[in-house]
């Protein structure tokens, strides 16, 4: 208790450099809320978007998973909607979904042209509860559940000039690898401002099944819980069932494609975290340090009244604490007005650059404040002021008695 | 036996190979053709000004066996037509070739479609032969120059063994060797190749018939596409007629959108 009184004192006795040290906190603590809710948003979306176009776990035939980037139609999953039924009754299973996505050569005239797509084949379920296709639908409709409708992302209705309304004819193959194609009445554009809306083209999938020659088949079985986080509960339960045991079961940060995106993630946020941390703590570490230096004599005496080197050090990690207690409460407060206005209004990044991102990031990203960003950025804020005092401290510790009270 | 007795013999041992391979030579009792008629009597055989056939097409594949039924139309080298009759899911489907051209009726879609480039040179209905292949009845005498290497027995014919080399870089095959049936001139076997040297297709004949005015032709054909794993096509001509007279309309696209 005596050492807090004295941690206390010393915070009020030298004003300018209390504040100074703060200010160091503040300018630190702001900038990283501003910096992790943008993280946290952006790469939030990210992989939100991500999982929910591949599921929170997905199901495929082994033979296909091997060879994957060429998507071969022969290895599908056979009786995918058997398949889906069994999913269903596994705890926290809420959706299971069949699902085809093949090459495509889309023409809207008599020759093929040389507009490829990615043809998706799914339940209207999937694209309205999944993919929320609904809400980047920019001219027409969603499906209205007619035979032979499509949807197309606005990059692909636009290279082949296509208007809703449209007749298209989305030449694909069979999973033997002869022509087949597949006729469809354009009822709506979508643009959802990142590469898997804006370049597909959406098909319900008994039209792709026929296209495959795949009768009840699918080339992948998408799995979706209450939340993304569940992925590697629902893959668990999905491998230990029999009627998956022949196949491959990836919860969807387990998925090559996106497992490298989740992991880079955390290294994103952990490098610029720390140097956030760092170069605040230096400055925490140059007024800290100026205190030692100035209150040598008084430590001198302090000790040889009977203070140990523990409470030494525990006084100015104190001190320290407090200060970055004040300035990271009132850093995280302003951080939250920049944070809270990105995320409100964004950044628009370019269509040109989200397409080209090689990622589906979408061409309007924002931050994203939760109690999880204020809490982080406030928690490192005090790490910035343990790191900052660490060496301080023990400099003080270090001060021999006899020798401070002959400093003058 | 000293050393030049040895090297007499071994001088005399190979003479019949090098005799075998010079041209004109005498194999056996057989004279051998230059290789410019070799390919005269072959191209005599499997060229025509006009045909048509019915087909049984085979495909087997590691997941499945498809067989396919189709009448086919020729004219020259350049005109062909296809009608798919059988299974039921591509009855209907048309294909029509006029030079470098081709276009498919697509019943499902009743659409005509262009197909033109690489497309070309894919799998006709997931099979083991390309568009090109079954469509196209080019005189290889134009197309390639040739020498023959030998007379080898293969799949129990004697046959002489021709290798080609395509005069134009821009043919399907660069590169052709075949072994082409002393008797009947037809191609029993062919390694159809890349120009970088990587075997292609087998193209295997057999079942060799005699059609009107002594012309050989194979009843069965064989082919193994090398760049996919499991898989062959086997075409059978259940029937087929040479010389025939075609209307004029079965080459052209208002024959395609006909139902």
């Amino acid at each position: 208790m005596l050492l807090l009184r004295l941690a206390m004192r010393n915070v009020r006795r030298n004003v300018h450099r209390t504040v100074l040290t703060a200010g160091t906190v503040v300018f630190g603590t702001a900038l990283l809320t501003v910096a992790l809710a943008w993280l946290t948003g952006v790469f939030g979306t990210l992989t939100n978007t991500m999982a929910s176009f591949g599921g929170h776990a997905r199901v495929m035939t082994t033979a296909f998973a091997a060879r994957e980037e060429l998507m071969p139609l022969s290895e599908h999953l056979q009786h995918a909607d058997d398949l889906a039924a069994a999913a269903m009754k596994l705890p926290g299973v809420r959706a299971a979904y069949p699902r085809i996505v093949t090459g495509v050569t889309l023409t809207k005239g008599d020759e093929i042209g040389d507009q490829f797509g990615l043809a998706v084949g799914a339940p209207i379920g999937w694209y309205t509860d999944q993919l929320h296709l609904g809400k980047d639908i920019v001219l027409g409709t969603m499906f209205t559940g007619a035979d032979g409708e499509t949807v197309l992302g606005r990059t692909v209705a636009e290279a082949i000039h296509a208007q809703v309304g449209d007749t298209i004819i989305a030449l694909g193959m069979t999973q033997d690898g002869a022509m087949a194609p597949v006729k469809a009445k354009v009822v709506g554009i979508a643009s959802g401002g990142n590469q898997l809306v804006d370049n597909g083209i959406f098909l319900p999938l008994e039209p792709l099944r026929w296209m495959a020659d795949v009768d009840d088949g699918a080339t992948e079985l998408l799995i979706y819980g209450d939340d993304k986080t569940e992925g590697k509960t629902l893959a668990a339960e999905l491998r230990a069932d029999p009627a998956f045991s022949d196949d491959v079961v990836q919860a969807w940060d387990e998925q090559p494609s996106t497992a490298g995106i989740v992991a880079m993630t955390g290294v994103v946020n952990s490098i610029i975290s720390s140097i956030i941390v760092f170069v605040c703590a230096l400055g925490v570490w140059n007024t800290m340090m100026m205190s030692v230096m100035e209150r040598t004599r008084e430590i001198g005496v302090m000790r040889a009244m009977g203070l140990t080197r523990p409470g030494t050090v525990v006084l100015f990690v104190v001190e320290g604490l407090f200060i970055a207690a004040i300035g990271g409460a009132v850093g995280v407060a302003l951080g939250c007005i920049p944070a809270y206005a990105l995320q409100v209004y964004g950044v628009n990044l370019g269509d040109k650059m989200a397409h080209s991102a090689g990622v589906p990031v979408q061409s309007h990203v924002y931050a994203l404040l939760t109690v999880g960003v204020v809490v982080e950025a406030f928690t490192l804020g005090l790490c910035t002021a343990l790191v900052g005092t660490a060496f301080p401290a023990w400099r003080a510790a270090s001060i021999q008695p006899v020798d401070a009270m002959r400093s003058r | 036996m000293n050393g030049r007795f040895v090297l007499a013999l071994l001088l005399a041992s190979s003479l019949p190979v090098v005799a075998s391979l010079s041209q004109p030579a005498v194999a056996g009792e057989v004279a051998v053709p230059t290789a410019d008629q070799l390919l005269s009597y072959v191209d005599k055989n499997m060229t025509f000004a006009t045909r048509t056939a019915t087909i049984k097409m085979t495909v087997v594949s590691p997941q499945r066996t498809r067989t396919f039924v189709m009448q086919t139309f020729g004219r020259g080298e350049t005109e062909s037509a296809i009608e798919y009759l059988d299974p039921a899911r591509d009855k209907g489907t048309k294909m029509l070739r006029r030079g470098d051209e081709m276009w498919m009726w697509l019943p499902s879609v009743e659409s005509v479609q262009k197909i033109s480039g690489h497309m070309l040179r894919q799998g006709m209905m997931g099979s083991d032969l390309s568009y090109e292949d079954m469509m196209g009845a080019a005189q290889l005498r134009d197309k390639y120059t040739a020498k023959v290497t030998g007379a080898e027995t293969k799949n129990g014919v004697l046959c002489w063994r021709v290798e080609m080399i395509a005069k134009d870089a821009t043919v399907a095959y660069p590169k052709r060797i075949s072994w082409i049936d002393q008797k009947s001139h037809i191609p029993i076997s062919q390694e159809l190749y890349a120009v970088s040297g990587m075997l292609l297709k087998v193209w295997d004949m057999s079942d060799i018939r005699t059609y009107d005015g002594g012309r050989q032709f194979p009843a069965k054909m064989v082919i193994i596409d090398k760049l996919k794993q499991g898989t062959s096509t086997t075409i059978e001509m259940t029937s087929i007629t040479f010389g025939v007279a075609l209307e004029e309309e079965t080459f052209s696209q208002r024959w395609l959108e006909r139902h």
